[in-house]
């Protein structure tokens, strides 16, 4: 247990080499990756709590967006029943008047027909009675009494018709 | 070779072994060829390990050596109370914690002690009342940068009657630290040489499986006690 000089001199020039070489190619190249690597994690993790809370937020819109969405549907819908609706009271409304309309010209039409064929009718019985008249009386009459025969025969039947 | 007189050799072994050679006007001896090589080893192995690191370390050795760093800036962390702390004197805490442990574990090599360039250097006083000077230089050196001449009112408190004590105090921490370093190395070589000199196969087992523990314990009190000198010597409201 002696001490010598020269050995704790070298100790300590050794000692001061190693931390400054050490220092150099040790410590700072390693400490200051693992630094870097930290760093990263740290701002990875920060990240990663950013894009969620986005991610929340995102969710949060587009829910609310597909409630709105999902009410204006239903509203749509009630519109476009109603509109339904009414569109369908219009149209049978129509459909009757048109019917009605159609009903109406039809009668007219019969009516007229129905007119004409008595017209008809009544010109053709006449000539009818008259040529059956001329068989009977074998052309005695003049054409006097033929005329006022006929427009006796004439009234007869339109009092009877 | 390791026969009858064999304790009183190894016990001899474990002692200076003398001047190698000199350099620069400074003797050589067994402890300073081996923290050479120690430093070798180490620098070359930092070297090699961070010349291609990775965010993502795809190496053993690059895994191995942030456990490490990881592992002493945690702990001087702890023992400073604050990682800015710990960042800032890493250097050179961290350099006595990994030269410390080198050195008690080139104890266990196989000749420590007894081939001529290699001897645990922790195992000698020399040397660590050598790091015990470096720690005493560099905790005063830090309080007088950290906080100027205020620094020297901490020898005067809690009264300036304990002047005295307080500077005794603090040529106390270096001997403790040298001694205690010292002590522990150089009687665990001892017992591990004399039993290895009685039974040179089973016997040394255990005592050098202890002695794997004991030089981390070591290298690990040393490291704590500089760092709490140092944070002590730089805490604000002193």
């Amino acid at each position: 247990m002696e001490i010598h000089i020269p050995d704790m001199v070298w100790a300590i020039i050794n000692f001061l080499i190693l931390v400054v070489v050490l220092n150099k190619f040790l410590y700072k190249p390693l400490l200051s990756v693992m630094e870097e690597r930290k760093e990263e994690i740290r701002k990875n993790m920060e990240n990663a709590e950013d894009a969620k809370a986005e991610a929340l937020k995102i969710k949060e819109k587009y829910s609310e967006e597909m409630h709105n969405a999902r009410q204006e549907a239903r509203s749509i819908l009630e519109r476009a029943e109603k509109l339904g609706e009414e569109n369908k009271e219009k149209i049978i409304a129509e459909a009757r008047q048109e019917a009605d309309k159609i009903t109406e010209k039809a009668q007219v039409a019969v009516r007229r027909e129905k007119e004409e064929a008595l017209t008809q009718l009544r010109n053709e019985v006449a000539s009818l009675a008259i040529m059956a008249a001329e068989k009977i009386i074998d052309k005695n009459l003049d054409k006097k009494d033929h005329e006022k025969m006929i427009g006796d025969f004439i009234k007869e039947v339109g009092d009877v018709s | 070779m390791f026969a009858t007189p064999a304790y009183a050799a190894a016990a001899e072994g474990a002692e200076h072994g003398g001047a190698l050679f000199s350099l620069f006007g400074l003797e050589v001896s067994s402890v300073v060829t081996t923290m050479w090589l120690l430093m070798a080893v180490l620098i070359v192995v930092s070297y090699f390990a961070t010349r291609n690191l990775k965010k993502l370390p795809e190496t053993r050795l690059q895994n191995a050596l942030e456990f490490l760093l990881e592992f002493i800036l945690d702990f001087l962390t702890q023992a400073m109370g604050s990682e800015e702390k710990a960042k800032k004197y890493f250097p050179v805490l961290a350099s006595f914690f990994i030269l410390i442990l080198a050195s008690n574990y080139s104890g266990l090599l196989p000749g420590a002690g007894h081939l001529p360039g290699l001897q645990a250097p922790t195992s000698t006083l020399s040397v660590t009342a050598a790091f015990a000077i470096v720690v005493f230089f560099s905790t005063h050196y830090y309080g007088v940068k950290e906080k100027g001449l205020s620094y020297f009112k901490h020898f005067l408190e809690p009264i300036p009657l304990l002047l005295p004590i307080n500077v005794v105090e603090e040529f106390v921490k270096p001997l403790s630290l040298s001694l205690r370093l010292y002590g522990n190395v150089y009687g665990e070589e001892l017992v591990i040489a004399g039993l290895f000199a009685l039974l040179p196969f089973v016997l040394p087992l255990p005592m050098m499986l202890l002695g794997l523990l004991f030089g981390l314990i070591q290298a690990f009190v040393f490291t704590l006690l500089a760092a709490l000198y140092i944070a002590t010597a730089t805490a604000e409201g002193h």
